[in-house]
């Protein structure tokens, strides 16, 4: 009987000792791999595809505020074509557009719009503070310049210059482009989608 | 006719309402009080040899700094299309409850100038239809072209003056 | 809308109010109109400004008055040597000092190419407003090889800030007379492109004529200038009526049409951008040899070379840069003729070297409530096409 009880408890301990580290190691297969199948292989490479499309169909709202929308303009002329970069269509309603190039120096006044507008633009979408007023105020640190239009929408990408050339905005696409690429797939491109 | 020759002949036909003419660097200028505005402009307007039909431009100008009574000065600039001659006229305006009457009757393009002249110092305009916020944001509090309104309340946080330090940056900036 | 004792609700009035916002794509700047409209009439236009303003005027009294150039740059942004232009000639009338005769001509050929580079951008978008978007393409492809030429004698596409107190920031180089050449032979064929394409298209015609149309005592009442006071019959133009910088050397015709609707407007701008080609031409042909800017050192750098060997120009060198030139106290305004209309500065001067009060007399910002009253009793796909045809600049509206 002593033997039989021995290796019943041995029996029990090792099942407890398996069922432990099962759960420890169900636990850690659970914590890498969260979730359905969907959210593990597929999502990155799929991630990868959907932010390949997006990267290379940025269509801009026009938000040409002041001398900088004039390089903007040259930039989606013939000579710096923005359309072989695919951003080509500036679409004139914000609920059709991704990305908000903030071209030129925002007022006091004209802040609150900015935001409206911001806001009626549709997930996932980008904005590219092009020029030195819209990066930081640029020459203008008075009452009546909003310092940064960091100060009301999230930016992305900044472009220096007084007015930036069309080679630097649209160098500034191409980084906007390399970031989505490299978001893509991750949280981080996650959380752009509300 | 010349600049002399129309300060002359507007310092005869209004010995009392032209308070000054001056000739700088040979622009005709003449000094009107607030309430001999409209009488001067019309006859500047009507008179044929003279015949001011286009207002160029109005301007304000507070002289707070050089601690001149008037304080505020609205500034007419007037040509004539058919005898290509211009004048000047600066109107000193007080301190206490700024106004000066409107010439929109006679150029209807003094509507935005004099709008602006009460956005940007507070000066009212009497007779202007509408004496509200041009430029300025509606609610936007003080008359921002004032020589005591700030330029600014932010202090500047980042420079390449080697003498200045604010608080944000700790160090110098890196020299050769 | 109001609601009556039963719940129901009731018309205030007949008119449909639409708003014309700030941002919309007729690339003009951020023009906000409000319109009264009855169908598709407009009752009334009521514009609001102010979404670009940028308080330069108080800036202005801050700086020195070569930090003003630049800054002037930034007021038309379309006609940057015009502004500066401008801000130099009443400064220098208040110092009552001599530009010399090739300051003058460089001035003059580079205001010119301004005009011409402000007018190719008003062609592209006024034609892309109304429909016509190959005009745009051309047109900037032009006006490519104008900056070009810019950032050749200047360093930057845009904002030169080239014309300084006292003549110019530097002297003419060989590729850019060169550029200028190539420039004058290669225009006259793409304005007859231009033209070609639209004065005599059914559909640009219907559009423009008879739109907007504005008389002669209207137009000056309502202080219009430049181009569209010209289509309206009325002969003013201010390089022909008070001369600046040597333009009485040249001769140019000035175009003045008769109708004063949107198509005139559109020629009397298109033959203007013939008649600074040939002005450039004659300024080139006879370009004055001697000093770019003026030889008194209180105003203008002295040259490099002296630095070494003079001690005055030692000390004026050192005087200029760190506190900048003393202006005589005292006021001016000198009109000149931009691209748009009469472009002038008023500079109050206090004697220091900071001005006391600078303010732009914007031809865009006295248009504005004559290009309202045009508005009422057109169509509203007429309100595009007026305001594309007064080239309307915010940067110098709301300043």
């Amino acid at each position: 009987m002593g033997l039989i009880e021995d290796a019943a408890e041995t029996f029990e301990a090792e099942v407890n000792n398996l069922r432990l580290n099962v759960k420890d190691t169900i636990e850690a297969l659970d914590h890498e791999y969260a979730g359905s199948l969907y959210d593990t292989v597929l999502t990155t490479r799929l991630g990868k595809v959907v932010g390949w499309a997006q990267k290379n169909a940025l269509w801009p709202a026009t938000f040409g505020l002041a001398c900088c929308a004039i390089e903007m303009m040259a930039m989606a002329n013939s000579r710096w074509d923005a359309a072989r970069f695919g951003a080509e269509v500036f679409r004139a309603s914000p609920r059709q557009a991704d990305l908000m190039i903030v071209s030129g120096r925002v007022s006091q006044k004209m802040a609150p719009i900015l935001k409206q507008i911001f806001d009626q633009m549709p997930e996932p979408k980008w904005v590219i503070s092009m020029g030195a007023c819209a990066s930081c105020g640029g020459v203008f640190n008075n009452y009546s310049i909003v310092q940064g239009v960091d100060r009301v929408v999230p930016v992305d990408v900044y472009v220096p210059g007084c007015p930036p050339g069309p080679e630097a905005l649209l160098y500034g696409v191409i980084k906007l482009q390399e970031k989505i690429m490299a978001e893509a797939g991750t949280d981080k491109a996650k959380k752009r989608v509300a | 006719m010349t600049s002399e020759e129309i300060v002359e002949k507007l310092k005869a036909s209004f010995p009392d309402d032209i308070q000054d003419t001056a000739l700088p660097q040979g622009d005709a200028v003449i000094f009107v009080a607030p309430d001999r505005l409209q009488k001067v402009a019309g006859f500047l307007k009507d008179d044929p040899s003279l015949k001011f039909d286009y207002l160029s431009d109005v301007c304000g100008v507070d002289y707070l700094n050089e601690e001149r009574e008037p304080r505020f000065e609205a500034v007419y600039n007037l040509h004539s299309i058919d005898h290509q001659h211009s004048i000047r006229i600066r109107v000193g305006i007080e301190e206490d409850n700024p106004s000066v009457p409107t010439v929109s009757e006679f150029w209807k393009g003094a509507l935005y100038p004099e709008q602006e002249l009460f956005d940007m110092f507070g000066i009212h305009v009497e007779g202007h239809p509408k004496n509200e916020r041009l430029i300025m944001p509606k609610e936007w509090a003080g008359y921002p072209l004032r020589k005591d309104y700030p330029l600014t309340t932010e202090t500047v946080t980042f420079s390449y003056n080697r003498d200045f330090k604010s608080d944000l940056v700790k160090s110098k900036p890196p020299t050769r | 809308m109001s609601v009556t004792e039963q719940g129901l609700l009731e018309r205030d009035k007949d008119t449909m109010t639409l708003n014309m916002g700030p941002q919309h794509p007729s690339t003009h700047g951020v023009f906000r109109v409000i319109l009264e409209m009855d169908g598709e009439v407009v009752k009334t236009a009521e514009p609001e400004i102010g979404y670009l303003h940028t308080g330069i005027e108080k800036t202005c009294e801050n700086k020195r008055y070569v930090h003003v150039i630049p800054i002037t740059d930034r007021l038309d942004y379309l006609n940057p040597p015009g502004n500066n232009l401008a801000f130099c000639l009443s400064t220098e009338k208040l110092l009552d000092i001599e530009i010399p005769e090739r300051a003058q001509a460089l001035r003059v050929i580079m205001c010119e190419l301004s005009r011409i580079a402000s007018h190719l951008v008003w062609l592209g978008t006024h034609a892309l407003d109304i429909g016509a978007m190959t005009v745009f393409l051309y047109c900037w492809r032009e006006r490519e090889m104008i900056l070009d030429l810019n950032e050749e004698i200047s360093g930057v596409r845009m904002m030169t800030s080239y014309i300084r107190v006292g003549g110019v920031a530097k002297d003419a180089t060989r590729p850019w007379l060169d550029g200028i050449r190539d420039f004058i032979d290669y225009f006259p064929a793409k304005v007859d492109e231009y033209e070609k394409l639209l004065t005599k298209n059914p559909i640009w015609v219907d559009r423009t004529e008879g739109v907007g149309v504005f008389t002669r005592e209207e137009a000056i009442n309502w202080s219009l200038s430049g181009p569209a006071l010209r289509a309206s019959g009325v002969n003013w133009d201010i390089r022909k009526s008070k001369p600046y910088s040597g333009y009485d050397n040249y001769n140019f015709d000035v175009p003045v049409l008769k109708n004063g609707d949107i198509y005139d407007r559109y020629r009397v701008r298109v033959e203007e951008m013939r008649q600074s080609r040939i002005i450039i031409k004659q300024a080139m042909e006879k370009l004055p040899g001697g000093d770019f800017k003026t030889p008194d050192n209180k105003v203008s750098l002295p040259p490099r070379e002296t630095l070494h060997t003079s001690m005055e120009a030692l000390i004026h060198h050192f005087k200029l840069v760190s506190e900048g030139i003393s202006v005589p106290k005292g006021e001016t305004y000198v009109p000149i003729e931009g691209a748009r209309g009469e472009v002038g500065f008023y500079i109050v001067s206090d004697g220091t070297n900071v001005p006391y009060r600078v303010k732009l007399r914007a031809p865009s910002f006295m248009a504005i409530p004559g290009m309202c009253k045009m508005m009422e009793g057109c169509y509203i796909a007429d309100v595009v096409g007026i305001i594309g045809s007064i080239d309307i600049v915010m940067g110098e509206v709301d300043r």
